[in-house]
């Protein structure tokens, strides 16, 4: 039972997370969505080890997977910043540069 | 020395000359002793030659063959080269450099209005030209001699067109090239053709004998012959011949009646086993040679530019010879190529001296020379004389020979009286142009432009006295030339009249005479203007507008459908097909918006039908 609403919390964060990022106009806003998502997943993960005879393997993949995303959101982070200093703003829909 | 070093000697000093020539620029650029050089050259080619004629006229005839083998392939060998030295070369390698070096000495003082560099330039093509022509008659197999035969070809259109500034003179150059070319493709063809069959290139019994097994031989014969009408300049392929008269006229005299032109004559002869064997294809040949020789010299008797005259009168005198050959007569021919190529050189470098002396081509400019140019007046007259055939002159006993051999055949094949006529009829034609020249250039008023002409120096007065000899005295060795060539059952007589000889020698009399009545005492003059408009159509060259309406009409038109159908057909699918995918390129850009969202937007989608998928997958794949 506890499984199932693990689960359940899960998927619901998940798709929080991509309804951000398919809707925020601001690249911090799909950045913290992006982590929703990724914590979605986390969240899976570490449920199933719990109910796994290795659940030690589990949880040691999680924390690598948390390891990565810090990672992940510091270079997420860094190009954020980089956008902001060259436009002054951060919003995604106005840097379309890779179209030309 | 040996024969097979005197050939080699007599081929390849030319060479050397040449070499240097056109390698050591400065020298080239002397001018003088340039052409100098390529004189001793000539010289040294010459000296040569007279020691294997009087070798071979010794007791014991010089007949060497040597090859080196060329192309070889896989243990055996394609073809060779070579030197064949024979009764058949010899004779010819006399006559090719006498008049080679003749033409040389003639052009020394000639050619001296030129600059430096084009009289360097000029006498390196000579010495060219004389190497390759030694090359093309001491061949022993058909693919050496083609290989001359293009080489002889380039130097006629390198001195046709030498003066290249002159738009005239190029586009003759082109059109001498242009044409020959067309015809060597026969050559070309004919020898590809006698090698699939035999695995030889040569003109041995045992070829001809498998090329007749083989059905081929009258091809092969066609195949060769049609090189020849391109470049023995046979009716309709002639055209070329009177417009490279555009050439300095010792060229003429040297190329374009001597020598290069025969050397289409030639071939038959040297491939006279071929042609011999080819009994449907040799009575063709005779009638087109027929056909040449009153087509000329009825163009010829029109014209009135002093070198278009013998020109056509080349043309006419080289459809004899193959007339001859035509029938069978080695002897025929061969005769007539050596004693033609004597006088008619002589007629060219004497036509030059005129033309040297009154500035003009044209008779109208000229007239009453010969007062003031005797030496040249006279040799003109005796080189005549022997074009038309009089009596004891060269030209009269090779003529002869041909009408008799024409005559003979024709009892046995009707089709035969049709050269014996035309050339019978072109006896009388000939003596009426050559009588019409003499009494326009060297009799009647002095012309306007005629007043100044004085003799020439010695360079040019020496060569064209020293010619008259063999124009007159060639006929003489018409014994000897028989044993030569291998020909035993002749029988030469200096006094020697038959009822076709005497018909013959009539009807030039009777051609002098009508040329001296109409020209020079103006009688018939209703008669002749009667004929004006013929002449005037004659002028007008309707064979050179008829090829001319070939050309544009099949080639060029062909050619413009082709291009026609590869700019449009083929590069138009082309162009459509790339044109669709820049179009598709286009449109497809659009799903590009660069924004991040409408990326998230898809791969989302992208996620979603490949998670529906793989579950409808695992459930029917289950």
């Amino acid at each position: 039972m506890l499984l199932q609403v693990l689960l359940t919390v899960a998927a619901i964060l998940f798709c929080i997370g991509i309804y951000g990022v398919i809707s925020r106009r601001n690249a911090v806003g799909v950045l913290l969505s992006l982590e929703l998502m990724a914590n979605a997943v986390n969240l899976n993960l570490i449920s199933f080890a719990m109910f796994n005879e290795n659940g030690a393997v589990g949880q040691a993949f999680t924390l690598f997977a948390i390891a990565l995303t810090v990672a992940e959101v510091v270079v997420g982070l860094a190009l954020v910043v980089l956008l902001y200093r060259t436009r002054h703003n951060a919003l995604l829909e106005l840097a379309s540069d890779l179209k030309r | 020395m040996s024969p097979l070093q005197l050939g080699l000697i007599a081929v390849f000093t030319p060479l050397v000359v040449a070499t240097l020539l056109v390698v050591i620029r400065p020298l080239r650029h002397t001018g003088k002793p340039a052409a100098g050089l390529s004189i001793l050259g000539a010289f040294a080619s010459l000296g040569a030659s007279v020691m294997l004629m009087v070798q071979s006229l010794g007791a014991h005839p010089v007949d060497v063959i040597h090859e080196v083998r060329w192309l070889p392939v896989a243990g055996e060998t394609l073809a060779t080269i070579g030197v064949q030295l024979d009764g058949i070369s010899i004779p010819m390698m006399l006559v090719v450099s006498l008049v080679a070096t003749c033409v040389q000495v003639f052009s020394f003082e000639y050619m001296n209005t030129e600059t430096n560099e084009d009289f360097g330039r000029y006498f390196t093509w000579q010495s060219l030209f004389l190497f390759t022509m030694q090359g093309l008659v001491i061949a022993p197999n058909i693919l050496q001699l083609f290989i001359c035969w293009e080489l002889v070809g380039l130097c006629s259109y390198l001195l046709i067109g030498f003066y290249w500034k002159k738009h005239s003179a190029g586009r003759a150059a082109l059109k001498a090239f242009w044409i020959t070319k067309f015809a060597d493709i026969g050559l070309l063809v004919g020898l590809i053709a006698q090698y699939s069959v035999t695995e030889t290139f040569g003109w041995d019994p045992a070829t001809v004998t498998a090329l007749s097994a083989a059905g081929m031989i009258n091809v092969v014969a066609a195949l060769y012959f049609f090189a020849v009408m391109g470049k023995s300049a046979q009716f309709p392929l002639h055209i070329w011949l009177p417009d490279a008269m555009e050439g300095p006229t010792p060229v003429s005299a040297l190329l374009h009646a001597a020598t290069m032109v025969a050397a289409g004559v030639f071939l038959i002869v040297r491939a006279f086993p071929i042609f011999i064997a080819a009994e449907q294809a040799m009575p063709v040949i005779s009638v087109i040679g027929g056909v040449t020789a009153i087509a000329a010299a009825c163009i010829a008797v029109v014209q009135t530019d002093i070198k278009k005259v013998l020109a056509y009168s080349t043309c006419s005198q080289l459809g004899y010879m193959v007339a001859a050959l035509g029938a069978g007569s080695l002897m025929g021919g061969y005769f007539h190529l050596t004693t033609h190529a004597f006088f008619k050189a002589l007629l060219f470098l004497a036509s030059g001296s005129i033309i040297h002396a009154v500035h003009s081509n044209e008779m109208a400019d000229m007239g009453g020379l010969f007062k003031k140019m005797k030496v040249t007046g006279t040799v003109y007259i005796i080189g005549s004389l022997a074009l038309a055939g009089l009596p004891f002159f060269s030209g009269f006993y090779s003529k002869d020979l041909i009408l008799e051999t024409l005559f003979e055949s024709a009892q046995h094949n009707p089709i035969f009286w049709v050269p014996f006529i035309a050339c019978m009829v072109t006896a009388g034609l000939t003596a009426y142009y050559m009588g019409r020249v003499i009494i326009l250039v060297f009799f009647g008023e002095l012309g306007e432009k005629s007043s100044h002409a004085h003799e020439h120096g010695f360079a040019m007065t020496a060569p064209i006295v020293f010619l008259a000899i063999p124009a007159l005295f060639a006929g003489l060795g018409g014994g000897q030339l028989a044993h030569l060539y291998g020909v035993h059952d002749f029988h030469f007589a200096v006094v020697h009249f038959t009822p076709v000889g005497i018909a013959a020698s009539t009807l030039a009399f009777g051609g002098f005479a009508a040329a001296y009545a109409i020209h020079g005492l103006g009688m018939a003059g209703g008669l002749v203007n009667s004929l004006t408009p013929v002449g005037d159509f004659i002028r007008s060259a309707p064979i050179d507008r008829s090829w001319l309406f070939v050309y544009r009409s099949i080639l060029s038109a062909g050619a413009q459908a082709l291009g026609w159908f590869d700019r449009y057909v083929i590069d138009g699918a082309i162009n459509a097909f790339g044109a669709s995918l820049i179009n598709t390129g286009e449109r497809m850009r659009n799903m590009q918006t660069g924004r991040v969202n409408d990326y998230m937007h898809a791969v989302l989608m992208g996620i979603l039908v490949m998670a529906a998928f793989s579950q409808v997958w695992l459930r029917l794949g289950a």
